[in-house]
């Protein structure tokens, strides 16, 4: 074990806020409520401000925390417990802007997971990684510039650094958390309230948790970079209803989801669907991880 | 070396939304099927046994969710043709101008048509009051009121639960569709401007006879009959032009004419017009559709940060710096009608009726017909005075039978 992954093991923290009682529970029919209960601790997405550290990994997660528990991990990153539940993905006929792979489906997330808070910041990036090829260079910006396959590898090292299964979500996954519950285009606000898209973003990526987080607490799931997923693109998702839906076996571009500061606010919807060549790295796309506490399978692809 | 399984390759998402498909088809009410049953075939009759019909009703029967039962053209050869070869009898291969009516008649759930456009719109609402699903080629329909009429029985179908696709091929292809997606949602930037042309030599002749038997027989030649060549044939490009804009253009100025055709009801030889989009974006179009050189339908459109290129049966990509590399179309032509039909019978079974297709098509066929009164006029023509003025076409086809 190097001395990297020494300080992750040792930096893990965890911290719960209780059973929240968010979108599946007293407040399922407010979608657009915020957490009932705040963070014990405040976010903390830069390493200057890492929390209080416990020892252990694994053994300091409940395995069925309650809707909207809290954890700051040892890289100071905040991840929300999103636990199972059921949504409409895709979009409706008359949604504006709309592409039509979006075909409206219903799904059923059968594992709850860990999702964190914010897109991977550039602090949090190098902890793991070493090397920041982000452009523009800031600790609290989106780290961006890296390709699936480096994506795929920053959760496989902070994995083995903490001993948990940190992934990329699946676009399932990825929609359900985005949604928070919501059934519109934009979840938490309007597209300029939730979301750096082109025409506010003033050209480049942003600091961030710097818009409104949606009803679970979750900030830039639209706009600001574009985020992978862990699926191979399959335009036709098709209407039937899926239950924990997963990639094809097989494919050529991966999923890229939320849209970014260089995308028009059509594409930053919750529905729309986008996908890149894995091996490009782009400076709109940075990726935001999840884990998968309940997974039977956490050794399974990436 | 172990082999991959076709449903291990399907994946978990694959095989769950295929099981519950089976299911759904179960559960469907009969309004949503209307016609069908869960595992039949859907009654198809076929108005217009031309060249493109004839071809296309092969596809519709080698998709094997079709049954062809009854077909119509105004000419017997062409009418018994199409019924000889799937073995109609001679009481389901209808003629004349009414041609239409007696297939609607017959018992078919749908229809497919694939008759001279001018015929086209009333044909369309025919079917749609008559309780069919509607497959219908491009263009739609060549003028204004043919255009609202197409979209007025688009909006009547949905109501009616009826599915109503129009066959343009570039939109069921893959490439263009990934191509056009990622314009739309920002990845060259804003559109700046741009060319698009169609050209080709003599697709259906020089000369256009006087009767109206023969105009009917070479419909292709008649500026009525079939819109002029930007109508029939340049919808293409026009159509792609406005699905990369995702908007109508606010203007055309420009100019055509023949110069190896004769007759002022003969279509044009060439279009070379600019069209005015929304947020200052211009196209240059032109078209030929005589003599030999560079064939093809192609679009290409400039952006702040990229440009994107489609060639039909060719490449498809976008350059900048969210490249995207796409791919090439070799067979368009037929994959793209293929696609639709598929699309087509899926729809039916699904009770999927938001027959999205049309109100699309109208915008592209007003786009031609903007185009073509600017040149018949040799005047600036706004979108909003062409539909103020919503002229419409009439060919006098006396002689010809009903």
């Amino acid at each position: 074990m190097n001395q990297r992954q020494r300080a992750l093991r040792v930096g893990l923290a965890v911290i719960l806020a209780g059973a929240a009682c968010l979108a599946w529970g007293c407040n399922r029919d407010a979608p657009d409520a915020q957490p009932t209960t705040k963070p014990a601790a405040a976010p903390t997405t830069g390493p200057a401000t890492s929390p209080a550290l416990t020892t252990g990994a694994a053994s300091s997660m409940p395995a069925h925390p309650g809707a909207g528990a809290i954890m700051v991990n040892s890289i100071g990153m905040k991840l929300i417990y999103v636990p199972p539940g059921e949504f409409r993905m895709g979009s409706d006929p008359s949604e504006p802007g709309r592409h039509d792979d979006e075909t409206a489906h219903d799904v059923k997330i059968t594992l709850g997971f860990w999702i964190a808070a914010t897109e991977v910041t550039q602090a949090q990036w190098v902890k793991v990684m070493s090397i920041n090829r982000s452009e523009p260079k800031g600790d609290n910006l989106p780290a961006n510039k890296l390709s699936w396959p480096q994506a795929v590898d920053f959760c496989r090292k902070l994995s083995q650094a903490e001993g948990r299964a940190y992934r990329l979500p699946t676009e399932a996954q990825w929609e359900y958390a985005c949604r928070s519950g919501s059934t519109g285009a934009f979840s938490g606000g309007t597209a300029d309230e939730v979301a750096w898209h082109m025409d506010d973003s003033d050209g480049t990526p942003h600091a961030v948790a710097g818009k409104k987080p949606n009803a679970w607490g979750l900030y830039d799931m639209h706009g600001n970079v574009a985020e992978w997923c862990r699926d191979f693109y399959q335009r036709d998702l098709g209407s039937a209803p899926a239950v924990d839906p997963a990639a094809p076996a097989e494919g050529g571009a991966r999923i890229v989801r939320g849209g970014s500061w260089d995308n028009f606010a059509r594409a930053c919807r919750g529905a729309a669907r986008a996908s890149f060549n894995p091996a490009y790295p782009l400076d709109r796309v940075g990726l935001r991880v999840i884990i998968e506490p309940e997974s039977p399978n956490p050794s399974q692809n990436p | 070396m172990s082999k991959t399984s076709k449903s291990a390759r399907l994946g978990r998402r694959g095989f769950l939304a295929g099981a519950a498909a089976a299911a759904t088809f179960t559960i469907l009410k009969p309004s949503l099927v209307r016609g069908t049953e869960a595992n039949s075939k859907i009654a198809l009759g076929l108005i217009g046994c031309g060249g493109r019909g004839s071809w296309i009703a092969d596809l519709f029967v080698k998709h094997g969710g079709y049954q062809l039962v009854s077909c119509g053209d105004y000419f017997a050869d062409r009418a018994q043709g199409v019924g000889k070869k799937h073995k109609l009898d001679a009481a389901h291969c209808h003629t004349g101008l009414s041609n239409y009516k007696k297939v609607l008649a017959d018992k078919v759930d749908a229809v497919a048509i694939i008759s001279p456009p001018y015929f086209r719109p009333a044909q369309a609402a025919a079917a749609v009051e008559a309780g069919k699903h509607v497959y219908a080629a491009k263009p739609i329909a060549i003028d204004v009121p043919g255009c609202a009429n197409i979209g007025e029985s688009g909006k009547k179908a949905a109501a009616k639960k009826l599915v109503f696709l129009v066959d343009f091929q570039t939109r069921a292809t893959p490439f263009y569709q990934e191509a056009v997606k990622r314009v739309q949602n920002g990845d060259i930037g804003r559109l700046v401007n741009g060319t698009s042309d169609c050209c080709y030599g003599f697709i259906f002749g020089k000369d256009l006879p006087a009767d109206a038997e023969g105009r009917l027989r070479k419909w292709g030649m008649d500026k009525v009959l079939s819109g002029d060549i930007i109508v029939e044939q340049n919808i293409h490009t026009l159509d792609v032009d406005t699905w990369i804009i995702d908007a109508a253009p606010l203007a055309a100025v420009g100019t055509g004419g023949r110069k190896l055709r004769k007759g002022d009801d003969v279509i044009f030889d060439y279009f070379n017009l600019v069209f005015e989009y929304p947020d200052g974006v211009a196209v240059s179009f032109h078209s030929r559709q005589f003599g030999d050189g560079p064939d093809g339908i192609n679009n290409v459109m400039f952006a702040t940060q990229g440009a994107i290129e489609t060639h039909y049966g060719g490449q498809v990509r976008l350059y900048g710096r969210a490249p995207y590399p796409g791919g090439k179309t070799p067979n368009i032509y037929e994959d793209g009608a293929v696609a639709n039909i598929a699309t087509f019978a899926d729809s039916i079974k699904a009770g999927k009726v938001d027959n999205a297709t049309v109100p699309l098509s109208v915008r592209s066929n007003l786009t031609a017909i903007l185009g073509r009164t600017a040149a018949y006029t040799g005047k600036k023509v706004t979108w909003d005075e062409m539909i103020k003025a919503n002229e419409k076409l009439v060919r006098n086809l006396d002689g010809a039978k009903d």
